[in-house]
């Protein structure tokens, strides 16, 4: 098991809190997801999972939620 | 082409529950995902557009968009319901919100009136209260505890926190109070506190519908219909129908409804709103134009090189949008205030329970200490603060010909240092004018100009009207009427010729008069018309009888109150600076005029944009004044965007500040009417602490009481109230 904090750009609000942590639930071996909203900055995402995941993996995942990416 | 092979007309689709541009984007792919699908979605109309290919019915989309958390209905796309949808969700809102305050009014007003008359206290007087208060404190102010609590879980303390904390605490307290026969209770507090918010919310809400309607009434929606051709046949048919390849017609005064090429007839073009350019653009067969500029004199064929999303118009918009939400959303004052505020009062009312413990007075006495402390911080006029004041002032803005967006504008106005004029139509008056009459030695000015008004009196063509009209104007002052003239022919771009009074007059260009008609030029003309041309003026040749009667120049006119507003624009502590796409030479003479030292010429309409993004990184705070297409981007992206009336839609719906009157020193006016607002709120603010505030040490020593509360409220929500009327005495 393993977590680990991201630097996501790109998140205004709550819709975008629900649409990062509705894709990244969605890769394979994630538990839980949660993410610190600092509106129009850096938010802080926290990735619980079986194993660490890729920037890669993650990345991919937050563009398909939206416009965001890593910091 | 047959219609067969055409795609469906897209389907357009309202979104709710969009609040940033990363929302827009998720629904875009949401959709997109779907299969026959190609979406995509504008944040700032709300609005998806949809090509459908295939079986897809377009009741199948609103799901997908629900499943991403959003809600979605078809937009019929005949036009009179599409310009009632833009005002239905704003309303919808409105709606519900004065019907919560409806509700709470007839709850919250007994129980104030009950609680601080004594004569009503009978028996069983506190359990009618509490009875009438609870929906208060649990329904009516739900939506601030809901507010409330999504702040806490961002670690964030707004306005809403301070109320939540406010109407939760006496409320509980109250109950406590009552159910052990206790002495003091605050219901009057959680019942004012929640009215009062919920009326400043209202009345916010109000004055943003009555600004976006005065908008949406100045906003005609563009080229509803096109006079497509079908085999040869004139049909009408909607914008949305055409297709790359469609051909149309244009007749004079109509706008392009697409990008395209021009394949039979010619004209002269309007396209001041898109190039910011006043002298109109001849076209013929073969040449382009581009949407939303206007045809002016001749019908033409085009056939369509453009459409939708891929249109110069379209570009723009995109650019508007990326503008648009690129600016942080500013945070409200109060919650400004707020987030300081709330923290102080936690601690000063910890302190109090930890004071009257250690001073030995007993558990009870100390948490009925601190939670007085914490019901007095919470004021009522604090809902009213702006809310009083910006509906006061944009219904003085209304008077004074100004509509302002919202409260976000007022600090945008108050911030800024730097004002950005746009040359064309914004300084100028767009309009073109003579400016001087140049005789031919043995010629009397006047009538070369009499002559040459009668030629041009039937032309549309804008140089044509401003000659015709100077003319007219002279000829009445001297009691005379123009000549007829016959024989009157336009020969496309050139010039136009016609027989006045037995002379054959010839109207245009230089050249064309040189080698068409080989009539010789003095050497003393050609400067005046090369100086004409390079201060960016235009000189239009006349001649009769093989010879050159003179040059009447022509211009655009500064409007006569931009020197005076250019003055009072620095009296307020903002340096101009004019930006214009036209060459420096012309925007010399015009900064010059009016006073401007800084200039900025030769811009591309996307440019305009950078421009102002350039100040902004160097640390100025820039106001962007301007009419046309080619401002919009630039007045999304400023600080505060100020859209001159009369100017196309878009800068309008771009702006935050649009006005009526096409006149700089209504500009003035809105940027001083904006900082004496935002002057009051600060006052309102202020006092509505104050009262509260000034409170606090009495609650602290155990000294307050539901009188002392009461007047609290009531002296800080008169004092908001009376202090936002002086607004209305703004000159």
């Amino acid at each position: 098991m393993s977590s680990t904090e991201y630097a996501v750009t790109g998140l205004t609000c709550g819709h975008c809190v629900a649409a990062v942590t509705e894709e990244l639930c969605a890769l394979p071996g994630v538990h839980k997801v949660e993410v610190a909203l600092i509106p129009n900055a850096i938010s802080t995402m926290t990735v619980t999972s079986d194993a660490p995941l890729t920037d890669l993996a993650v990345s991919a995942a937050l563009d398909e939620a939206g416009s965001y990416a890593l910091a | 082409m047959t219609i067969l092979d055409a795609p469906p007309a897209p389907v357009e689709l309202a979104i709710a529950g969009m609040t940033c541009a990363s929302c827009a984007a998720r629904v875009e792919k949401k959709l997109n995902r779907l299969p026959g699908v190609e979406a995509t979605v504008n944040y700032a109309t709300e609005k998806a557009t949809v090509q459908l290919f295939g079986q897809t019915p377009p009741n199948s989309l609103i799901p997908a968009i629900e499943a991403a958390g959003y809600t979605a209905t078809v937009i019929d796309t005949h036009r009179t319901d599409r310009a009632g949808e833009a005002g239905g969700h704003d309303s919808d809102e409105r709606l519900a919100l004065a019907r919560r305050l409806i509700v709470t009014a007839a709850l919250a007003v007994p129980v104030i009136v009950i609680s601080m008359t004594d004569a009503l206290h009978v028996a069983g007087w506190q359990w009618l209260t509490l009875v009438l208060a609870t929906p208060v404190a649990t329904w009516s102010a739900w939506p601030f505890h809901r507010a409330a609590a999504i702040n806490i879980r961002h670690r964030a303390t707004t306005m809403d926190t301070l109320i939540s904390l406010g109407v939760l605490i006496s409320y509980l307290w109250s109950v406590w109070a009552i159910l052990s026969d206790g002495p003091a209770t605050y219901l009057e507090i959680t019942a004012a506190l929640t009215l009062f918010i919920l009326a400043g919310r209202y009345l916010e809400a109000r004055a943003r519908f009555r600004s976006g309607a005065a908008l949406r009434a100045l906003l005609d929606l563009g080229a509803a219909d096109v006079a497509i051709l079908r085999n040869g046949v004139e049909v009408r048919v909607p914008v949305e129908q055409l297709r790359v390849g469609s051909e149309f017609v244009v007749r004079p005064g109509e706008a392009f409804a697409t990008d395209g090429t021009v394949i039979e007839g010619s004209s002269s073009v309007d396209a001041s709103l898109l190039t910011g350019e006043s002298v109109p653009v001849e076209v013929a067969a073969g040449d382009e134009v581009t949407g939303a500029t206007v045809n002016l004199t001749g019908l033409i064929r085009v056939r369509a090189s453009r459409v939708g999303a891929d249109t110069q118009l379209a570009q723009i918009g995109r650019l508007v949008e990326q503008a648009q939400s690129g600016k942080a959303a500013v945070q409200r004052l109060a919650d400004r205030v707020s987030a300081i505020f709330v923290p102080i009062v936690l601690v000063l009312a910890f302190l109090t329970l930890i004071g009257w413990t250690l001073t030995g007075h007993g558990g009870a006495a100390a948490i009925s200490a601190a939670v007085a402390v914490l019901i007095i911080a919470c004021p009522c006029a604090l809902g009213l603060a702006t809310p009083t004041a910006l509906l006061v002032g944009t219904g003085r803005g209304a008077q004074l010909g100004v509509l302002i967006r919202g409260p976000q504008v007022l600090e945008a106005a108050h911030r800024i240092d730097t004002i950005v004029l746009d040359k064309t139509g914004t300084v100028t008056s767009g309009r073109m004018r003579v400016h001087e009459v140049i005789a031919s030695p043995g010629i009397d000015e006047r009538e070369l100009l009499r002559v040459a008004g009668a030629v041009e009196f039937a032309s549309a063509h804008p140089i044509a009207k401003a000659i015709a009209a100077a003319a007219a104007r002279a000829s009445t002052q001297q009691n005379g009427q123009l000549p007829t003239v016959t024989d009157a022919a336009d020969a496309g771009g050139l010039g136009v010729t016609g027989v006045v009074e037995g002379r054959t007059v010839v109207i245009g260009r230089r050249h064309w008069l040189a080698a068409h008609w080989a009539m010789p030029q003095p050497s003393e003309l050609i400067e005046a018309a090369d100086d004409a041309e390079r201060a960016g003026r235009t000189a239009v040749w006349v001649g009769w009888h093989a010879t050159i009667a003179g040059v009447i120049v022509v211009a655009d006119t500064v409007r006569e109150s931009s020197a005076e507003a250019v003055r009072q624009f620095r009296a307020l502590g903002l340096e101009p600076l004019l930006l214009t796409g036209d060459n420096a030479a012309a925007a010399a003479t015009v900064a010059r005029t009016v006073g401007i030292e800084r200039v900025t010429a030769d811009v591309l309409p996307v440019q305009k944009a950078e421009v102002v993004a350039e100040l902004r990184r160097a640390g100025r705070s820039v106001a962007m004044v301007g009419d046309g297409i080619n401002d919009a981007a630039a007045l999304a992206g400023a600080d505060l965007g100020i859209a001159i009336g009369g100017g196309s839609d878009m800068a309008i719906e771009a702006a935050d500040l649009t006005l009526i009157r096409a006149d700089l020193l209504a500009a003035v006016d809105a940027i001083r009417l904006s900082r004496a607002t935002l002057r009051i709120i600060k006052q309102n603010l202020f006092w509505a602490f104050a009262y509260n505030g000034a409170a606090i040490p009495l609650a602290a020593l155990g000294l307050l009481n539901p009188m002392i509360a009461g007047a609290a409220m009531a002296f800080s929500s008169v004092f908001v109230v009376t202090n936002s009327l002086r607004v209305r005495n703004f000159r």
